[in-house]
């Protein structure tokens, strides 16, 4: 990074910072301070929305994985905006006329105190874990990159984070988010243009694609049905419908954004905005991932991205063979950059047998580069037992340093920061207003004065905060536990979901029996996760049915129990 | 009933910005779904 990179990084944070401390000025109360008095319109909520779902993995890590596996993880988010449509339908008219603070709060209302609180918990660990992993991912890629200690680079996210967060409650959390996503937007579509004039000047856009298709990586939709096979349409709009209604119908850190918006429009329209715009943004990611793709190919890549393992074999005793490798993996790839120019040649003048010839020798070279890297890689798992194979959250960012013109690079990295930034914000955000709304105030305090809850609000917020960072200085000793910590969201998600359809559409079941349904869903999605191969994006719909279901039987148990044969009362509040 | 306030009535029915009605708003954003996976697909297909 140059002085015009650190200045422009610098300068973007700390206006952001700046315009988030000064725009949540004002909350008397936690009204004010968790939901920002409702008065939201629905761009700020939309962006917010979106701010608190791209995390800083999503712009390192979705263009590696184009570029090591294609474009075919778009599909994930094709489930969203019928999600996105539900939602609107059911969840916002009801959350806005009982004018709750928390999703769970909902549940109160609509079945009882104990079902209430059994949710808050699981939402307070499962994104208790999760925010510790938001603040560590991108710290460490950082700290690999920029030669950073792990310690400073989760400081500096953090503690800017509970800086505005603290200070300004929900509000700035969703003004800064706005910012965040405004300048991740266009500091990811300057990078875009600008890996496209980076390509060779004998190479168009359309040769790029034609490369990127030829090799393997537009594989953008799979019809095939395989419940093993992670991302297929059908996975993604069934699976990936589930994540998103859980994600965003029960996860306060989502809630919470749209719970701000000034009326049922309002949170409608940033919901429904979210729903149009995920798809082409992640769209566009991706394929700024095939773009880093297709100029490697004419530019030789280093042989493994990840600096600090390059480094560590280097002193090594295999740094010999190491280097024979690279020098071989220069040749195969100058080889494979002569088979891709034949390849586009026969593509635009040569008859079919001839392209069928020039793509079967790329496939060769392809291959022949692959198997050098394999066994380099080898040679770094022997080297370092615990190093990581994979090497995707450092391709863009290795790219962006090497090639990207200075400004960018610094524009580039302030987008890594603030996509950082604006996902734990909202996750300290949402833990804090759970643990002060439905433990504190409905536990332990339930009759304090305004000034008493904000203050221990913003205490809970700065705690939060605290334990993340410290978690994040403790999640790289946690080695493959941190894989396990990322799986326990989706192991609860699916009965979460569970309860709130419930809640929404079988007005006949009551809280007790869906109190045990809850754990009649967790214990059938344990059942998957341990014994059989399902991906995981199907135990949101596993463990969303088992839930129902056991909850429809229980009912049923529990009435011919009490003897009841006829309609139950209609609950409050559904 | 908890501590939290009383349900409110409930929200008029605001019509939506554009499209007049919310479910045409909907079928709007489905619509765009479906188009782009159509657009993917071609697109993916235009370049195998």
């Amino acid at each position: 990074m140059r002085t015009l990179d650190w200045a422009v990084m610098g300068a973007t944070l700390a206006a952001i910072v700046a315009y988030g401390i000064v725009r949540g000025r004002g909350s008397k109360n936690i009204s004010g301070y968790f939901l920002a008095d409702r008065s939201m319109r629905w761009y700020t909520v939309a962006l917010s929305i979106m701010a608190t779902q791209a995390s800083a993995v999503t712009f390192t890590s979705a263009p590696g994985q184009a570029y090591a596996d294609g474009m075919r993880f778009v599909q994930y988010y094709f489930g969203l905006p019928i999600a996105m449509v539900i939602l609107s339908v059911t969840a916002v008219p009801i959350f806005h006329r009982l004018k709750v603070f928390t999703a769970y709060e909902y549940l109160e209302h609509r079945f009882d105190l104990k079902t209430r609180t059994l949710t808050s918990i699981i939402f307070l660990i499962q994104r208790g874990l999760g925010v510790g992993i938001t603040i560590y991912a991108p710290s460490l890629v950082l700290s690999v990159v920029l030669g950073w200690s792990l310690t400073w680079t989760s400081v500096l996210i953090g503690g800017t984070v509970i800086l505005y967060t603290t200070s300004g409650g929900v509000k700035s959390v969703n003004w800064t988010d706005m910012q965040q996503m405004l300048v991740i937007m266009g500091g990811m579509a300057l990078a875009f243009v600008m890996t496209i004039l980076l390509l060779p000047k004998d190479i168009s856009f359309t040769d790029a694609l034609t490369v990127a298709g030829g090799m393997g990586r537009l594989n953008v939709i799979d019809f095939s049905f395989d419940p093993n096979n992670r991302y297929t349409l059908f996975s993604g709009i069934i699976g990936g419908m589930f994540v998103a209604l859980a994600y965003f119908g029960t996860d306060q850190s989502q809630v919470q954004r749209y719970l701000t918006g000034r009326s049922v429009t309002q949170s409608r329209l940033g919901l429904l905005f979210n729903g149009i715009a995920k798809v082409p943004m992640q769209f566009l990611i991706l394929l700024l991932g095939v773009m880093v793709f297709v100029f490697y190919q004419f530019v030789t890549p280093p042989i493994f991205f990840n600096p600090v393992e390059r480094e560590r074999v280097a002193a090594g005793p295999s740094a010999g063979a190491y280097a024979a490798l690279e020098g071989q993996y220069g040749t195969a790839s100058e080889e494979k950059s002569m088979a891709i120019r034949a390849y586009l040649q026969e593509r635009r003048a040569g008859t079919e047998s001839s392209l069928a010839a020039a793509r079967k020798t790329l496939e060769e070279k392809e291959a022949a580069a692959q198997a050098i890297r394999a066994k380099a890689v080898g040679i770094i798992r022997t080297t370092d037992p615990s190093a990581d194979p994979s090497d995707t959250n450092y391709i863009f960012l290795t790219f962006v340093l090497s090639y990207l013109p200075a400004g960018l690079v610094g524009l580039v990295f302030a987008c890594i920061f603030a996509a950082s930034m604006s996902s734990s914000s909202g996750e300290l955000s949402a833990l804090a207003s759970c643990t002060i709304v439905d433990i504190y105030k409905r536990h332990i305090r339930p009759a304090a004065s305004d000034r008493h809850y904000l203050f221990v609000s913003r205490g809970a917020m700065a705690l939060w905060g605290v334990y993340a960072i410290a978690f994040a200085q403790f999640a790289s000793r946690l080695g493959s536990l941190i894989e396990a910590v990322n799986i326990i969201g989706s192991l609860f998600y699916g009965t979460m979901l569970g309860i709130f359809l419930l809640a929404f559409y079988l007005k006949f079941v009551r809280g007790t029996a869906v109190f045990c349904a809850a754990f009649v869903g967790e214990a059938v999605v344990l059942y998957c996760f341990l014994f059989t191969g399902i991906s995981w994006l199907w135990y949101n719909v596993v463990g969303c049915l088992a839930a129902v279901a056991s909850a429809a039987l229980f009912e049923a148990l529990l009435r011919r129990g009490r003897g009841e044969g006829g309609p139950s009362p209609r609950p409050t509040g559904s | 009933m908890t501590e939290q306030q009383k349900p409110a009535p409930a929200p008029e029915e605001e019509p939506p910005p554009i499209l007049g009605t919310w479910p045409r708003l909907y079928g709007a954003v489905l619509g765009i779904l479906a188009l782009l996976i159509v657009l993917f697909y071609l697109f993916g297909r235009a370049f195998r």
